[in-house]
């Protein structure tokens, strides 16, 4: 049942993404409606999906890391739902739904199946460390669309010659606000998560960084994002270096997730 | 009776063709009246503004209906009406209905997508209604305009974007900081464009106000006319310390702001944007002040394109407001259409199951030891007989008014099979 829902999900999401970049260019109501339509109807299979693989291996449906992407694909959409709403934001779609079909495409290519669930899978923190990370990353994709949105929209207003994206993204203060808003919520879930896992690591596998590249990368975007609050909280940062630096943590977040994906190690999903 | 407008524009017609035309309502009135009394016109509503004299109007020969107009209209002003004749178009029927839903949308307008014509057509169509010569026609075209209007405006940007230089100022403002309330401004020297561009940035919410100016009476004077304080000139640097937005025109023959003295401020304001609006010519705000981070600064010329990107942007959305207005009208015309033609078919049929009925029951008297089961075949016989008869008939009159020739075809089939006068 399941893989059928997945993949009726990753259709629409594809769909979704070709409308909301079409709704960027060209504005029209009824492209932004079927838009909204697709990315709901997607999500809704993907939720039914998910609870379908939950139920079917009798537990939360991220034991490995592609099923765990797909988790995060699933807050992702959600999150991105809300600060549409939250913000008036009608073109961000257009920006995180093209990396939420890159990351489905990834978890749909190693598509999570019962037997994947690794023996050393164990015990309710870990549950509790994927689950905090997985929201967490979900947050940072958020961070990274308003960066990318803030740093087209400070180009143009800096070269004086409006474009399609002067017309269309909000002020540069709403995406700034989005940006350190969604900083501040994937955080705590990062920080929270890396700790349990890092805990949890001690304990089962008698070291923190037992040479994992999906740990080691992880702990570098975590710097990153700690440099980038920091900066924002006490050093006044801002607007485009905090931007860049929304850009530089997300990459190193992508890079955690290759690293789980591709890179032999304890998260491996070879 | 068709739908028609006829008249002028600021596009047929010159200004002093069009300043000849200039009624006001007292005598709109009685030119309503008037046309209307001379039977021309069987409902009439006359749109004035300075850019346009229209009449839209329900007649059997617009030709005709448009000179009685006309005519009347001139003879308000003394104006020969074969002066006019050549700056005057008409538009019949379906375009009658892209016309009007075009002038309410203000895509017909000399600026396209500005605010003015709705309410004044809404005027017209009021005036017309308190004169009594709206009728159903023209009743269900004009509400169904504003309605079109209203959804213009709403779902194509026409109106969005700025096409004068202080508003585009304004616009440019609220993408750096989203909302203006609670924006400071200091508005250095005394142009008559800063003054008013201060005035929109105020109109917006933007607030504490600070004037700047080397006299420093006229500082006071404008401060009191913004509801803003006067700050020493000497002291610029300090206030621009703690205000967001700069306006500045002033007929120094140098800049007075350089991009050291921004790049110093800068520092001590924690890095919160700021946006310099350079009205002066020559400029006050040196231009490399652009590229500090944070800082935005637009000299006269810079806020003309941004001027000239608008309208071309405006004009983009009017292509999209005019393929918005086709969808409308057709469902307008579906609807009106078969409005008209239902009556029709609705006095067809009853006509033939008249006589369906009245010739079966003379059958039947003429059969009296019929069984029920050839009784029940004559009826079906009739019954399919008349619908094969009108099948033709009635799928005709449907296509035919959704063409916009529904009148023609009505008239046909009531003279055909004899149902009385047509409407």
């Amino acid at each position: 049942m399941h893989p059928v829902l997945f993949n009726i999900a990753l259709v629409g999401y594809i769909c979704a993404t070709g409308l909301a970049l079409a709704y960027l260019i060209q504005r029209d109501e009824l492209v932004h409606r079927l838009q909204s339509a697709a990315t709901l109807g997607a999500w809704a299979c993907h939720t039914i999906g998910l609870l379908a693989f939950a139920i079917e291996s009798g537990r939360p449906p991220f034991g490995t890391l592609p099923a765990a992407i797909s988790v995060a694909v699933w807050v992702i959409v959600l999150l991105a739902l809300w600060a549409e709403r939250q913000y008036q934001l009608r073109v961000l779609p257009a920006f995180v739904l093209p990396i939420v079909v890159v990351l489905s495409l990834k978890s749909v290519a190693a598509r999570p199946t019962v037997e994947d669930m690794g023996p050393t899978l164990g015990g309710a923190w870990v549950w509790v460390h994927i689950a905090l990370a997985l929201i967490g990353i979900a947050a940072f994709v958020l961070n990274f669309a308003g960066a990318i949105m803030y740093l087209l929209q400070e180009r143009q207003l800096k070269a004086k010659r409006p474009g399609t994206f002067y017309y269309r993204l909000p002020a540069l203060d709403t995406l700034d606000r989005l940006s350190y808003r969604t900083l501040a919520l994937g955080f705590p879930f990062l920080t929270t998560g890396l700790i349990l896992g890092a805990m949890w690591a001690q304990v089962a596998w008698g070291s923190i960084f037992t040479a994992d590249p999906m740990a080691i990368f992880s702990f570098v975007a975590w710097i990153i994002y700690a440099g980038t609050l920091a900066g924002r909280a006490a050093g006044g940062w801002h607007g485009r270096r905090a931007a860049y630096f929304a850009v530089f943590g997300f990459v190193a977040l992508v890079l955690t997730l290759g690293a789980g994906l591709f890179l032999p190690g304890r998260h491996g999903a070879s | 009776m068709a739908l028609f407008v006829s008249g002028l524009n600021h596009r047929t017609a010159p200004v002093d063709v069009r300043e000849q035309l200039a009624v006001d309502d007292d005598k709109l009135r009685e030119v309503l009246r008037d046309i209307h009394a001379s039977g021309a016109l069987g409902e009439a509503v006359v749109l004035a503004t300075c850019n346009r004299v229209e009449v839209y109007g329900v007649a059997d020969v617009p030709g005709e209906a448009r000179a009685t107009a006309f005519r009347h209209l001139c003879q308000q002003r003394g104006v020969r009406l074969g002066a006019l004749e050549p700056h005057l178009y008409t538009h019949v029927a379906t375009d009658a209905v892209r016309h009007a839903f075009r002038v309410a949308s203000s895509l017909d307008s000399m600026l396209v997508g500005e605010p003015q014509i709705l309410g004044q057509v809404k005027d017209a169509f009021a005036l017309a209604q308190s004169c009594q010569t709206v009728g159903p026609a023209l009743h269900t075209l004009f509400t169904q305009a504003f309605a079109v209007a209203k959804k213009v405006r709403t779902e194509t940007e026409i109106a969005r974007h700025a096409v004068s230089v202080s508003f585009a100022a304004v616009e440019l403002a609220k993408k750096i900081f989203a909302q203006l309330s609670g924006r400071a401004v200091l508005l250095v020297g005394a142009g008559k464009m800063g003054e008013l561009a201060a005035k929109h940035l105020v109109e917006q919410g933007a607030f504490p106000i600070y004037v700047a100016n080397r006299t420093w009476a006229r500082a006071q004077e404008m401060a009191r006319a913004l509801a803003g304080t006067a700050v020493p000139f000497d002291e610029l640097a300090t206030a621009m310390t703690a205000v967001d937005i700069v306006v500045t025109s002033t007929g120094a023959l140098a800049p007075l702001i350089d991009r050291a003295t921004v790049q110093r401020i800068m520092h001590d304001r924690r890095a919160r944007p700021l946006f310099f609006i350079d009205i002066a010519v020559p400029r006050d705000v040196e231009a490399s002040v652009n590229t500090l981070e944070d800082v935005y600064c637009y000299d006269i010329d810079d806020l003309r394109q941004v001027v000239d990107a608008n309208r071309r942007e405006r004009l983009r959305e009017a292509q999209r407001a005019d393929g918005l207005i086709e969808r409308e009208i057709a469902k307008f015309l579906a609807r009106q259409s078969d409005a008209e033609v239902v009556p029709t078919i609705v006095s067809l049929r009853e006509r033939l199951e008249a006589i369906r009925v009245s010739e079966v029951r003379r059958t039947l008297a003429r059969l009296p030891d019929a069984s029920p089961e050839t009784r029940q075949a004559i009826e079906a016989l009739s019954a399919a007989i008349v619908n094969k008869i009108l099948h033709s008939p009635i799928t005709k009159l449907r296509e035919s008014s959704r063409a916009g020739m529904g009148r023609s075809w009505t008239e046909l089939v009531h003279e055909l099979f004899g149902l009385g006068r047509s409407t």
